[in-house]
Parts: C-alpha cells; sequence; structure tokens
C-alpha cells in the first residue's frame, strides 16, 4: 500500500481459484480517489445503462451479455501499478471506450426484433464487421454505423477470458474447421447459437484478412439475408495494398459500398460530414505520431496496452465520426507532454525497450502492463498500433472529392493487423527491423498467434533476420481468443523461461512471474 | 439560519455515508465479488433459452 510506483506486489491481490482480486490497489491518496472517482463514473454509466428495461430485457437474452458483468474489473487490469498521467491516460481512454460501448450496446437493443423493435430506427442502421474500417461511413452522418460482433465477441473477450469459448465450440460442432482464427469463428458462432441482435437496413461485410475471417462472412451473411431479409454488400479491399495498381479497383469498391448504402438507406453520402471526420482522423495522426515520437526517447508517456487498445478502437471503429475520441486524443497529448517534461517513468525501473510485433492475445490485452511491471519490459509500440499516417484531404473541391475515395480506399486497405499480415515481405518483416531501429529497441516480443496462417509462414524468416541483427527475440505462442489451448500463464511462462535463462535476468516484481489467474475473468 | 445549518449538516452526513460504503465496496472489490457470484446463475439461465440453432 504506497504512493511510489512499484512498491507494491501486484501479484498479491490475485486468490486462487478465484474469478476476481481481493481488494482494489492503495495508489497514495491522490491517486486512489482519482480511480475511485473513476470508478464511480463507470458504475453511474453502467447503472444508467440498467436503468431501461429494454437493455435488462437483453441482458437475458444473450449470453455474451454476462461478460459485462466485469467492466470494471477490466479497467483494473489495465491500470495495474499506474500512478499519475499513466494512470489518467489510461482512464480516459477505457472511460470513453466503456461509454462508447454502452451506447452500441443501447443502440443495437432499441432496434433489435427481439428487444426494442424500434423498426424506424433499425431503417438507419447500417451493420459493420467488427475487424472492418469505417472510413466508408464517415459521410452518412444521420445513420448510425452498428457492429454486433464488437460487443458480442471483441469487447467479451477483454472482458473475460472465456468469452468466447463457448461459441468457438458451437461453431465447431456445426462442423467448420478448428484450424482458423478463432475470433472469425467465435463470431461465425454466435450467428450459428442465434445470439445475435437483428437490425438493420442493410450492412457491409470486409474481406478482412484471413481464410477465418471469410468462412465466419459466409456464414453470417447468409442468416442476415436468407432470414432476416437484411441485405450485406461485400467490400473486397485489395490485399497487395502498397502496389499502385490496385488502387484505381480499390476506389471503385469504395464507390460501389456507398451506393449500396444509399439504395438500401435513402440517405445520400454527405462531403461536408466526411471532410469534418477527415480533419478528425488527421489530428488523431497528428496526436498518435507526436506519442510514438516520444516513445523513441527514453521516456516513452503513451505505450503499452495504453496505445494498442486505444488506436485499434480510435483508427479503426471511430474513424473521425464521433468527436468525443477527438478530445480525447487532446488531453492524452497533454497528460503525455506534462508526464515527458518531468521525465516521469511509469514502472520503477526500464530494462528493455521493446518492440510487440504479430497478433496479440486478446485474452490477455493486459501482458503489455505485466511484462512492464514484473520484468521492466517496456513496450515502445506494436504491430497493431503501426497503421498509416497518411494525411487525408480536408478541402472541399472536386478534385479532393476525387482523393478522398481513395482515402477511404486506402484507410480500408490498411485497417489494423491487415495492413501487415497482409501486403507483402515489407510491411510484416522489414518494417519490423526498421521500427526497432527507429525506436531504438533492444528487444523484439513476437506473438505467434498459432491460427494464424498469414504470420505463421514466417517464422523462420523472422529469426533469421533478428540473428542477422544480434537483437533478443522471443515468441509468445497464443490462440487468440481461446485461453484453453495456451493459458494466461503458458503465455507468461515462455516469458519468464527466455528472461531467465537467455537473458539470465531475475524479476522486478516477482509476485507477478505465476499468477494463480486461470478461473479469473 | 439554524434550518439551513441543519440541512447542511443532513447533506454532510449523507456524503460521508455515501463515501464510506461506496469506498469500501470500491476497495474491497466487492462489486466484482457480487457479480462474481452472479454470474453462474446467469449462464444456467441462458443454457435453458431455446435457440434456432444452425449454420
Amino acid at each position: 500500500m504506497a504512493k511510489q510506483i512499484g512498491a507494491d506486489r501486484l501479484g498479491d491481490f490475485y486468490k486462487e481459484g478465484s474469478r476476481v482480486r481481493k481488494r482494489r490497489e492503495w495508489r497514495g491518496f491522490r491517486d486512489t480517489m482519482y480511480d475511485y472517482s473513476r470508478w464511480l463514473w463507470i458504475m453511474m454509466t453502467l447503472g444508467k445503462f440498467v436503468m431501461k428495461p429494454r437493455n435488462v430485457k437483453a441482458m437475458f437474452r444473450y449470453r455474451w451479455m454476462a461478460n459485462y458483468l466485469a467492466v470494471p474489473m477490466m479497467v483494473d487490469r489495465h491500470t495495474q501499478g499506474l500512478r499519475g498521467e499513466y494512470l489518467r491516460i489510461c482512464h480516459t481512454e477505457q472511460d470513453l471506450v466503456i461509454k462508447d460501448v454502452a451506447n452500441l450496446l443501447d443502440s443495437l437493443f432499441r432496434g433489435d426484433r427481439r428487444i426494442g423493435n424500434d423498426k424506424k430506427f433499425s431503417d438507419k442502421v447500417v451493420l459493420v464487421d467488427e475487424n472492418e474500417m469505417t472510413a466508408v461511413m464517415m459521410g452518412f452522418p444521420d445513420l448510425k454505423v452498428l457492429s454486433r460482433e464488437t460487443p458480442s465477441t471483441y469487447v467479451s473477450v477483454l472482458l473475460n477470458q472465456r468469452a468466447a469459448c463457448h461459441y468457438i465450440d458451437v461453431a465447431q460442432e456445426f462442423g467448420l474447421a478448428g484450424d482458423v482464427c478463432p475470433m472469425p469463428e467465435a463470431e461465425a458462432g454466435v450467428s450459428i447459437d442465434d445470439d445475435a441482435p437483428i437490425l438493420g437496413a442493410c450492412a457491409i461485410q470486409c474481406n478482412t484478412t484471413c481464410d477465418g475471417s471469410l468462412l465466419g462472412n459466409g456464414v453470417i451473411s447468409q442468416r442476415l439475408e436468407k432470414e432476416n431479409g437484411i441485405p450485406v454488400f461485400q467490400l473486397a479491399a485489395p490485399l497487395r495494398h502498397r502496389e499502385d495498381d490496385v488502387q484505381d479497383y480499390a476506389a471503385q469498391e469504395i464507390r460501389n459500398a456507398i451506393a449500396f448504402v444509399e439504395k438500401h438507406t435513402g440517405h445520400k453520402w454527405n462531403w461536408d460530414a466526411y471532410f469534418e471526420c477527415a480533419k478528425r482522423v488527421n489530428y488523431f495522426t497528428k496526436c498518435r505520431q507526436e506519442w510514438l515520437e516520444m516513445n523513441r526517447t527514453p521516456y516513452p508517456q503513451v505505450f503499452g496496452s495504453n496505445l494498442a487498445l486505444y488506436t485499434e478502437t480510435n483508427y479503426m471503429a471511430i474513424c473521425g465520426r464521433i468527436p468525443a475520441f477527438e478530445k480525447a486524443d487532446a488531453k492524452i497529448t497533454k497528460l503525455a507532454r506534462q508526464a515527458y517534461a518531468k521525465k516521469k517513468m511509469a514502472a520503477k525501473e526500464y530494462r528493455h525497450r521493446a518492440i510487440v510485433w504479430g497478433v496479440q492475445s486478446h485474452y490477455y490485452m493486459d501482458f503489455l502492463v505485466w511484462l512492464l511491471n514484473c520484468w521492466g519490459i517496456v513496450p515502445l509500440t506494436d504491430m497493431l498500433s503501426m497503421v498509416s499516417t497518411k494525411e487525408l484531404v480536408t478541402e472541399d473541391t472536386p478534385e479532393n472529392r476525387e482523393q478522398a475515395i481513395y482515402d477511404m480506399a486506402w484507410l480500408t486497405e490498411n485497417m489494423i493487423m491487415r495492413n501487415r499480415t497482409h501486403g507483402g515481405y515489407k510491411v510484416l518483416l522489414d518494417e519490423l527491423w526498421e521500427f526497432v531501429e527507429m525506436f531504438n529497441a533492444d528487444m523484439v516480443i513476437l506473438w505467434e498467434h498459432m491460427s494464424c496462417k498469414a504470420l505463421d509462414g514466417m517464422h523462420g524468416m523472422f529469426e533469421e533476420k533478428a540473428r542477422e541483427r544480434g537483437i533478443p527475440l522471443v515468441w509468445v505462442s497464443h490462440d487468440l481468443f481461446d485461453p484453453r489451448i495456451i493459458s494466461r500463464q503458458g503465455v507468461r511462462d515462455q516469458i519468464n523461461s527466455f528472461m531467465r535463462t537467455v537473458m539470465q535476468e531475475e524479476p522486478i516484481d516477482p509476485s507477478l512471474e505465476v499468477l494463480p489467474d486461470d478461473q479469473s475473468w | 439560519m439554524t434550518t439551513f445549518l441543519l440541512v447542511l449538516k443532513i447533506i454532510a452526513i449523507v456524503l460521508v455515508v455515501f463515501f464510506v460504503l461506496t469506498f469500501t465496496v470500491y476497495f474491497f472489490n466487492l462489486d466484482m465479488k457480487l457479480t462474481a457470484a452472479i454470474e453462474p446463475w446467469l449462464l444456467k439461465h441462458y443454457d435453458k433459452i431455446d435457440r434456432d440453432q444452425h449454420l
């Protein structure tokens, strides 16, 4: 119980066989009161959500809603050990994401034929994939862009490590392959299990990144189109996104998607709204670049899950459409500058500067905080945060309208994950080493998502390049959404063994080396 | 004046009681302990719902 960073043995908060921790941290008076005030705010947000009878009805209808019991604990996991500006940055992000997800759930249930059944509202809804750039909706300010997969699977697994297991099993019981990525498989499982809200004027699916994604989209769109009568557009963005000769085709896909939405909703594309969103996208890009610039110095400020989770949400799911995120960008940047000016550190000791590459374990997103607290490894940036930094055109001219179509196509091609797992050797392999140099990193942590065939094929080449450069590289295997294959402790053990045997080091906080969190949310 | 002070006193007591109660829940993680106890009951409920399961 101390104000100083790193004074607590953070592993002592865990209890064998328990879903939850023994108690919350004492972070000194000021930070504890701040954390408590944010906890109160979260409880009020959840309270407001359950005040609506339709949301209670949904809670008893959809299995994945049970995961939302764990919202405060998700925040606790990500704020573990943090103090001062880092704690405030984390809360600024997490609290906004919680509010945004609560709004998303409320909207889904309002239009859901089983729950709220507000037909007029549902007619304004365009469904999108979870793993899809929403750039194509930037010019439809009066339509609601909702993703069913985001709350049912993506956020659920952040809340509860076992959230997707039921749906993965359902998908496999119905004969779907067990060796595909468990994320789209779980999304398909939700649809097969009749556990997805039914609403919307139409839907847009994206050829995201892999065989599993195409399989999942096929299952979901079949039910949407043939049973629910909701037409689906397949936005097939080119995979070789760095090639000039695919850009005209990519732009045409965007035009087709816009025409599809206009046809099925009766709403017309609004260029003023688009350029407003484009300005916000540019602002986020500017802020993100400033954070990354700080991370190149000995005093990184916005890193780890603070960088990863927020980038995933803001870059892809929000894409300039929600002004509240612009305010959060400004606040985070202000806090980061403040901490940087004082040369502050998020942990008591920084031993290694790491680039985290590959697709991270979703059931253990707070692993990045663990790396810092247990071993003093600073995750400077990660593959999913290294997305497009291209400036979008923001002035409404005839030429810029044409360019804007190409900008949306570029963003769609360069959505998170796809911009690295597809697009050729350079974006996945070569640029990693450019970032190692740029960030002055002395270690690479390479996630091996065992069901991701796009990445697994490059295993040997990563090792060869690491040996050439003399950079220590550690593989961390996981199965993205399924902790039954490799547990959280299994993930930690891979780092523990590497640090003890190869690096010959002792942990900064030994209580975190082995944690009894197998039954935890 | 006396009524004003009385109202102030009541407000202060309510705020202190609210703080003590909620801070106790917060610090000892009682909110999560309660929801962890609710979860198994909810999961059993979901198992009983009729579903149109198919590809």
